[in-house]
């Protein structure tokens, strides 16, 4: 069973590889690309290092100089440093300090600040155990456990593929769960869709994300996403599992293949193949200054110039709407208008729309869509208690009651019979 | 208070009792006239009026020459809408959303801000943009808890109660999701300022800063990083450093004056002025302290900017200088002006940066510019109003606006934005903004690539 969903996958990491191949990246950087320390940057980051790398391809002389510390209008009120550090800001802003018990516009009372308060009571070890769910990338809040991919696959299966799709492939807006094989999914980072048909950057966990600790997170804070927090640190390990698999990751060198099982151990050695695709620098006792010295440099993220005359030869390039989205609810308008009146609720309709519409409202996850008049006459060929039958207690990809567990049997009656309804 | 006198409340006696005593008489008026009321409401629209003697002439508009309904009957007694609502002719101000801005489904989406209805710099509450990752729950304030803890020495529990016992303080600040204007890095895609700019909004907040919380605890020096969490069905988390913490985040349970609307974080939640709106936690519960950065699900794919060169821009804390005209804008286009009419350009700037200093506007697509007027409140980190007064002369132009801020930085060009990130950041985008006007002044989004 699992070879053929592995083929599937290699089938379209192959797709994906031809794709790569025959797109070209955008070469307007990599090799001409210098690191240029200007004048202006240097003196006002005397604190700090420039030796960031920048791209000033497509800025002038004129543009590299205007950015940067040395332009702030820097005074008593205005300072590019923090008042509790004395250390330059981290974002490449400025602060304003409390001068003459103001700070910027606002008057401030200063005693108050200064007041010792102590609210609040001390937080238990159990309480601060209860909450603290997060999972970071050294394995802090990560609990012993595991599960195998086999075991992900069931419970992916029945609890994620009506909204990831088959083998996390994703459907409709619902995010993919994978690219096809990381390692070379991770290469399309560098693709920049300058056609309409260009194939994009892959940004799915196994080609971008930096950690896998933070999957282990979201899926057991997160997910499912209408019932969070309802899986076991082994259906957790499971499913982590079967997402490396369907990214074809390597662990200490195995390939997590569909005989793999996981655990914290091996779970700790997981390096994902864009870790080191990020900037700046975070980790580490110079983490906080990494990123101050990137920020107080303007042109890695882009800044202009104040030109006010002859600001580009010739006539101006102007690029316009090609592809229109305007799928607006409500629709745009200007008018000045009484409200239409609303129709009075039908019974069932409220539960739809909270539990039933994200899968319901269209095919796109396999179930019937209301109103789809074809797809019901379907359903309802073996008889409507079959149909209140299926709807308690699941079928095909949809969960009991659609994994909303606190629905009355009435309740679905009422809501079967409203889809229904609306279907004839 | 004023104790009442005897005096006075004899006085106050005879006015209640003259009162009950001309209800009474009402009462019994209205039961006799109710048929002659009707009978009135038939023969309508012809009403007795001032103006009855007065002949409308063709050019008299009839809007001052006819009786209107609302000024001859009773309006809305004081006990209705309690809580007050907008004028129903009002309903089309409203946020809205598109299919393609959700990740699957309407709990994890966003509702936009109709920033081409509003005027001044504080956006009503029922108009704030609203983005959600779990759905908007229904937090009992009593049994909601804030847990500061991690690198301090006395990790803590606060109630509401407790919390709101610190010295509040008052700020406006706007709120921007980093990917405002993220759908156009590839080109302009939304004819509308609602969608192209409307991902964000700005209210005044009240709440404490969370250093005066923060002093209380003792910090331990090795802390560089802060986990901000909620307790919604997201758990939505991200981490921000310390030296944000210790200068002006704040923790926040008023907006504008009233609660937190739940769709904004009720009971609370963080805000961190000038930087993403993602990472102002919603429904905020803990916040944990850490040598460390966490790597939160928002801080991956999601709210990084990829460049071309394969690496993609993480903690990108501010939202950069950036501005837009309002008016004229798709929505509210020139259509009606004629050759020779004077008419006031307006727009928002806002940079997360600071405050702005200087916004030109450009009259032929960026390559000439003039400075326009600030106006109104120039606050840091807060919308800022700019105008200029323009004399429409009925041909196609193309205009623009470029904010300048007092941290030294300029909103880049399209082209210079290109040049340092590329087209496929996703987030942060502040290139210059250029709206179309035609010969009939029809408005349309565009941008310039010189």
């Amino acid at each position: 069973m699992y070879k053929s969903y592995h083929k599937k996958i290699v089938a379209s990491t192959l797709l994906a590889s031809v794709v790569f191949l025959g797109t070209a990246c955008n070469a307007s950087n990599d090799e001409k690309k210098s690191t240029i320390e200007t004048k202006s940057t240097a003196q006002a980051q005397s604190a700090v290092a420039t030796n960031t790398p920048m791209n000033t391809e497509g800025f002038t002389k004129r543009e590299i100089d205007a950015v940067g510390p040395a332009n702030a209008l820097v005074s008593e009120t205005v300072k590019k440093t923090y008042e509790h550090n004395g250390k330059m800001v981290i974002d490449g802003g400025v602060t304003y300090p409390i001068v003459n018990g103001k700070t910027g516009a606002y008057y401030v009372n200063e005693t108050a600040h200064k007041t010792p308060f102590h609210n609040g009571k001390p937080a238990t070890a159990n309480e601060q155990k209860a909450w603290d769910i997060d999972v970071m990338p050294d394995g802090t809040g990560l609990p012993e456990g595991s599960g195998s991919v086999e075991e992900g696959d069931e419970v992916y299966e029945e609890k994620c593929a009506s909204c990831h799709g088959d083998f996390g492939a994703g459907s409709g807006l619902y995010p993919k769960l994978t690219a096809g094989n990381a390692y070379e999914a991770q290469k399309t980072l560098m693709h920049q869709r300058i056609n309409p048909d260009d194939d994009g950057p892959q940004r799915v966990f196994g080609s971008n994300w930096p950690y896998a600790s933070t999957l282990w997170w979201y899926i057991k804070t997160g997910m499912p996403h209408q019932a969070p927090m309802s899986l076991t640190n082994d259906e957790v390990y499971a499913l982590t599992a079967y997402i490396l698999y369907i990214n074809e990751i390597k662990i200490d060198g195995v390939l997590v293949d569909d005989e793999y099982v996981l655990d914290r151990a091996k779970f700790l050695k997981i390096v994902m193949p864009n870790v080191d695709g990020f900037e700046p620098k975070i980790n580490g006792p110079k983490g906080a200054d990494n990123a101050r010295e990137y920020y107080n440099n303007p042109l890695n993220y882009g800044n202009g110039v104040r030109c006010m005359k002859d600001c580009f030869e010739g006539e101006p390039k102007v690029s316009r709407i090609i592809r229109p989205i305007a799928d607006f609810t409500p629709a745009l308008t200007a008018e000045k208008t009484m409200p239409a009146a609303t129709a009075a609720a039908v019974p069932g309709q409220a539960t739809y729309e909270a539990s039933c519409a994200v899968c319901h409202a269209t095919d796109s996850m396999g179930a019937p869509a209301v109103g789809d008049k074809a797809a019901w006459a379907a359903v309802l060929e073996k008889g409507i208690d079959k149909v209140y039958h299926n709807a308690n207690n699941g079928i095909n990809g949809m969960p009991p009651k659609g994994g909303a567990m606190d629905l009355t049997d009435a309740q679905m009656k009422e809501v079967v019979d409203y889809m229904v309804n609306a279907s004839k | 208070m004023n104790k009442i006198s005897k005096e006075e409340l004899d006085v106050i006696s005879e006015v209640v009792s003259e009162q009950e005593s001309r209800r009474n008489f009402f009462k019994k008026t209205a039961t006799y006239s109710m048929g002659a009321l009707a009978a009135a409401s038939v023969v309508a629209p012809v009403m007795l009026s001032a103006n009855e003697h007065i002949k409308a002439n063709a050019e008299d508009d009839p809007n001052i020459m006819e009786e209107k309904p609302w000024a001859t009957k009773w309006g809305a007694g004081v006990d209705e809408g309690l809580y007050g609502m907008p004028s129903p002719y009002e309903h089309n101000v409203t946020r809205r959303i598109t299919p393609i801005l959700a990740s699957g489904n309407t709990r994890a989406s966003i509702a936009v801000t109709p920033i081409q209805d509003l005027s001044g710099i504080i956006v009503p509450n029922g108009l704030f943009f609203n983005r959600n990752h779990g759905g908007t729950p229904t937090i009992n304030p009593n049994e909601h808890r804030l847990m500061i803890h991690g690198l301090v020495e006395k990790p803590i529990v606060l109630t509401m109660e407790q919390l709101k016992r610190y010295p509040s303080v008052s700020r406006i600040h706007f709120l921007e999701c980093p990917a405002n204007g993220g759908p156009e890095w590839r080109g302009p895609q939304f004819n509308s300022i609602q969608f192209a700019k409307g991902f964000m909004s700005c209210a005044e907040w009240t709440g404490v800063y969370l250093k005066d919380i923060i002093k209380d605890l003792g910090l331990k020096p090795e802390a560089q990083w802060m986990l901000a969490e909620g307790n919604d069905s997201s758990h939505m988390g991200r981490t921000i450093p310390v030296d944000k913490v210790l200068d002006d985040v704040m923790i926040v349970w008023g907006q504008n004056g009233e609660a937190l609307r739940p769709e904004q974080g009720y009971p609370i939640r963080i805000v961190v002025p000038g930087w993403e709106a993602n990472l102002c936690v919603k429904w905020l519960a803990r916040l944990e302290f850490s040598a460390e950065p966490y790597y939160a699900k928002e801080e991956t794919s999601k709210y990084t900017a990829l460049k071309h060169t394969g690496k993609a821009i993480q903690h990108f804390y501010v939202n950069e200088v950036n501005s837009v005209i309002t008016s004229p804008c798709p929505e509210k286009p020139w259509t009606d002006l004629k050759k020779g009419d004077m008419v006031e350009i307006e727009g928002l700037a806002w940079s997360g940066f600071g405050t702005i200093t200087t916004v030109d506007v450009s009259f032929d697509g960026g390559k000439n510019w003039t400075e326009a007027s600030l106006k109104g409140l120039v606050i840091e980190k807060a919308w800022t109003r700019f105008s200029i007064m323009h004399e429409y002369t009925g041909k196609p132009m193309l205009l623009s606006s470029r904010a300048a801020d007092d941290a030294g930085h300029i909103q880049p060009s399209v082209k210079n934005e290109r040049a340092a990130v590329g087209i496929e950041g996703v987030y942060h985008r502040n290139g210059i903004h250029t709206w179309e006007i035609d010969a009939k002044g029809v408005v349309t989004n565009v941008q310039i690539l010189s």
